[in-house]
């Protein structure tokens, strides 16, 4: 490839995948799996995956069935995570947990990053009155104690089922996602074909959905597993708190019933740590792919040196984005 | 200084929308708080304060009065702080629970956010310093890992392990039963024991991100001229690195601290739960589940006041700390 040549690699593109006779596997997936931090990320969330698919296969039918004569047993074969003071199956609630963990969390991420996208892009490109009513409203947000502002809110719901609780999470915790996008839009907008789209006489919509949004998809994802991870903690935590459904089974549940009856003060560790251990997991997992994704977006963070030995540097090593500003 | 007004015109509206929320989200939400609240009453204790139930229908929504009159009554006792008397505490007046489970939260968070700070800026300073070594290798990504567990496994952990099983810690309360708090060495003694565990496990949870963003820009600020011309002058190592490239690297991260003291105030309702520590986040768990609606709207008040509080603060140390603000 000369210099000439007006095609050239983007930094972003993936190496070639042609495989005859299988399905091409798409760029942006060989990426992740390439970057060490994103792989291990996306093999733990997937293995939670898994679990939650498979949990009604490999747990007992009912998770909530009491049984007296078997309560607040040690972890053993016969309960592999040992059972609660009313005698359930912790392994059970767990992986069953997962179910309802995982997909409040991924309703509350595509809830909130579509909010955030459209509300947030919208007003960068706008610019003027629209943008600066957009960013004080985020603003406020951020200002205003997300976890007691949804403890009091959540209280005075009657209903607390799970798409409730989606909606009322999703409306929270849209605006940390907003403003990471306002501000690359805000980086966009001024590049030449945003300009060259306007100047052809595009329609706001479409400059913002067409021209904006796909050249921030990395972006996007990086806010969808953002707020996917402080869904998942907040609402266990809400949970934990006492304020969601608590006829369900989910790991906030779990943990609630578990401090309500004092376990860890009786010694019992069981109870809290595995569905505490769970939720660990999966958070710690989507930080990884977060961080993954960053660096993949970013080639600046790529550059870095890295230390070459020892998963724990190469996993926590460099830059590891944090808990951004909220949750549990 | 218009920078300043600005911001302090900000903090003043987020306020003012703070109180809003607050007014209306009992009245939005289906439901009659009132009706909630006042079971929680024998009808004695009813007969006994005449205008109760109007009282709470001003905060709370039901009442027969226009929404308007009751929003400006609503601000006109929120002004005096007058949030009637809690149902929980009956008959004391919510204004006075707050005022008694306030220190104790203030405490625990001040603390744990001055010993962050030191110890952030510390680490994140010789990790930065000595890049690939053993602090920046391992000492600041366990930080980093801890930081991305929920704070409150983090809190059941640190009660079951140090607490429970070292016996190193007292593991409930704010101090020894049988005290009684006042200022005297019997009882901060105490309460300063008791306080360890739960500002261990704020540190825990908060100093990694800390750390992060001091070594982020002082890897910046080491790349600078004066930090080489300060080694070309043959200054000793380490105070090359404290009073050159360390001092300029401490501004930047301070911004990070309104958001880390947001999403601290919401921890610390888990955390307070977990320790039964009576500060204001447990008091609003217990408020909430108990229905005692004035108290969990005032402690959402003056918890969004204080993280207000903590953005105006830093932006006095910034304008005090950084002359280029004050010109602008």
């Amino acid at each position: 490839m000369s210099q000439l040549d007006p095609t050239f690699d983007l930094p972003l593109a993936a190496p070639p995948t042609r495989v005859r006779g299988r399905v091409r596997v798409p760029g942006w997936v060989v990426l992740l799996l390439q970057n060490r931090k994103s792989r291990t990320g996306l093999v733990m969330v997937g293995f939670m995956v898994l679990i939650a698919l498979i949990a009604p296969l490999i747990s007992v039918a009912h998770p909530n069935d009491f049984n007296l004569l078997a309560a607040r047993q040690a972890p053993s074969w016969q309960h592999l995570f040992g059972t609660t003071d009313q005698g359930s199956d912790i392994f059970s609630q767990v992986v069953l947990g997962a179910r309802r963990s995982l997909l409040l969390g991924a309703a509350v991420a595509v809830l909130a990053t579509g909010l955030a996208a459209t509300l947030g892009v919208t007003a960068a490109y706008s610019g003027g009155v629209v943008d600066d009513v957009v960013n004080f409203v985020i603003n406020v947000f951020l200002t205003i104690p997300a976890i007691p502002l949804l403890v009091v809110a959540s209280s005075y719901l009657k209903n607390r089922s799970m798409w409730t609780m989606a909606v009322v999470l999703a409306l929270v915790l849209w605006a940390f996602e907003a403003r990471i996008l306002r501000g690359q839009a805000l980086q966009l907008k001024s590049r030449d074909f945003i300009l060259a789209a306007k100047a052809t006489g595009e329609s706001t919509r479409r400059v913002v959905f067409a021209e904006l949004m796909p050249n921030m998809i990395s972006r996007i994802a990086a806010g969808f597993v953002l707020v996917f991870y402080i869904a998942l903690l907040t609402d266990a935590g809400l949970e934990f708190l006492g304020l969601g459904d608590m006829t369900k089974t989910s790991w906030g549940v779990t943990l609630y019933w578990a401090q309500v009856n004092s376990t860890v003060l009786q010694g019992e560790w069981w109870p809290f740590f595995f569905p505490g251990a769970a939720l660990a997991f999966t958070v710690l997992g989507l930080v990884l792919l977060l961080a993954g994704i960053d660096e993949v977006s970013n080639p600046r963070l790529r550059n870095e040196r890295m230390p070459r030995r020892g998963l724990f540097r190469q996993l926590f090593g460099g830059r590891l984005a944090t808990r951004a500003e909220t949750s549990a | 200084m218009r920078w300043f007004a600005r911001r302090l015109a900000f903090y003043v509206f987020a306020i003012w929308v703070a109180l809003t929320i607050n007014f209306l989200l009992p009245r939005l939400m289906p439901g009659d708080p009132v009706a909630g609240l006042l079971q929680h009453l024998s009808s004695s204790q009813l007969s006994a304060n005449p205008g109760i139930v109007q009282e709470y229908q001003t905060l709370l929504g039901g009442g027969n009065h226009s929404i308007w009159q009751d929003y400006v009554t609503y601000l006109h006792r929120i002004a005096h702080f007058d949030f009637g008397i809690s149902t929980s505490n009956y008959p004391t007046q919510v204004s006075e629970v707050v005022g008694r489970t306030l220190p104790y939260s203030l405490f625990l968070v001040g603390v744990a956010f001055l010993i962050s700070f030191v110890l952030g800026t510390a680490i994140g300073m010789v990790a930065a310093w000595r890049r690939g070594r053993t602090v920046d290798n391992v000492v600041l990504p366990a930080f980093l890992a801890l930081s991305a567990f929920p704070a409150f496994f983090t809190a059941l952990l640190g009660l079951y392990v140090f607490g429970l099983k070292l016996h190193w810690f007292p593991i409930q309360h704010a101090y020894d039963s049988g005290i009684v708090p006042g200022f005297n060495w019997t009882f901060l003694s105490s309460a300063f024991r008791h306080a360890q565990l739960p500002i261990l496990v704020i540190v825990g949870a908060y100093a990694g991100g800390w750390m992060l963003n001091m070594r982020t820009v002082m890897v910046n600020t080491i790349g600078e001229d004066y930090v080489l011309m300060a080694q070309a002058k043959g200054l000793r190592d380490r105070r090359v690195m404290t009073r050159y490239a360390a001092r300029n690297a401490i501004l930047p991260p301070l911004n990070g601290f309104a958001p880390l003291f947001a999403s601290a105030i919401g921890g610390l309702v888990f955390i307070e739960f977990i320790f039964s520590y009576p500060g204001a986040g447990y008091t609003l768990q217990q408020a909430v589940l108990g229905n005692d609606y004035p108290l969990a709207q005032a402690i959402l008040v003056v918890l969004s006041v204080c993280v207000i509080a903590a953005n105006l603060i830093m932006d006095v140390l910034n304008l005090i700390l950084d002359p280029r603000l004050r010109s602008t």
